[in-house]
């Protein structure tokens, strides 16, 4: 059975999918057996969940738009 | 994630760019303006900056669309600009101090198996993982992690880019974009970790 250390080292192959069937079923078996690991699973991709939620919701402010507009006016199309 | 669409889209619009047609600026500014100002506020976290980046980003699209090759996308090398951009915005203010990243793991026996108990705050509410108490942890975290894990962490995490794009962008190996991943999520997922048992203990005494 491999180590938590290993699993840990594991978790981002596991979610790109690009483990080898083997070692994901390896991990998989570890994870029956350890409920450290399922929470630590979890919540490391939860992190990733929350934090593009939270992150990639950035507008641009109306005052900073008008500004990249006068910009653009100003500097590119009447230069 | 940039489709098939989007990638010829963009073909046509520098190419028109290159005969000199103003309206195809006028599309990539609408296209990419969000793209450019959030990645720069969320790696400077200052609106003023992201300002000046994003005019000077447009600015070097213009400028330098004839030297634009087309060897990789056109969205990648709009990411490149933007990026190299906001490195030198952050040059110039005080350097932060980072942390080490090697707090993210979890303590091992010597057999490397994890020795204390770890708590699934995975399924909290939504109004405890979106209020805006989390909301500033995850800011300051994310201000807390090296440029290099930072900036793996936006564009793959954040931006929701393919693991090979960001390789592209930053002109790294796979494996090194994942480890960086690794390690920012480890990092992230520590703190905020810490922070949802805090306030569990903290609730738990009301
Ligand atoms: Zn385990």
């Amino acid at each position: 059975m491999i180590c938590c250390k290993e699993c840990i080292d594991l978790l981002c192959d596991y979610f790109e999918g690009t483990l080898s069937p083997d070692t994901a079923a390896s991990l998989e078996d570890h994870f029956k057996d350890c409920p450290p690991c399922v929470s630590f699973l979890e919540t490391y991709r939860q992190t990733s969940d929350i934090c593009r939620k939270t992150l990639s919701a950035v507008e641009i402010p109306e005052p900073v738009q008008i500004k990249l507009r006068e910009f653009v006016k100003n500097h590119i199309q009447s230069p | 994630m940039p489709t098939q669409e989007e990638k010829e889209q963009d073909e046509i619009l520098v190419r028109e760019m290159k005969a000199g047609r103003m309206e195809a600026f006028d599309k990539i500014f609408e296209l990419y303006q969000r793209k450019i100002y959030a990645l720069s506020f969320n790696m400077t976290r200052n609106q003023m900056d992201a300002q000046d980046v994003t005019q000077e980003v447009l600015l070097t699209i213009y400028r330098k669309i004839d030297t634009f090759q087309g060897k990789s996308a056109f969205s990648s090398w709009v990411y490149r600009i933007t990026l190299n951009a906001t490195y030198m915005k952050l040059r110039t203010k005080k350097k932060e101090q980072y942390v080490s990243l090697d707090e993210g793991l979890p303590n091992f026996n010597h057999a490397g198996f994890q020795n204390e108990k770890v708590s699934d705050w995975s399924k909290s509410t939504d109004s405890l993982l979106f209020s805006n108490e989390t909301k500033g942890v995850i800011e300051k975290a994310v201000a807390l992690l090296p440029e290099k894990e930072k900036v793996v962490f936006m564009l793959r995490d954040v931006e929701g880019l393919s693991t090979e794009k960001v390789g592209d962008i930053l002109d790294l190996t796979i494996p090194a974009v994942k480890s960086r991943l690794h390690r920012a999520r480890l990092f992230l997922r520590k703190r905020l970790s810490n922070y949802f048992d805090e306030y569990k203990t903290r609730s738990s005494k009301k």
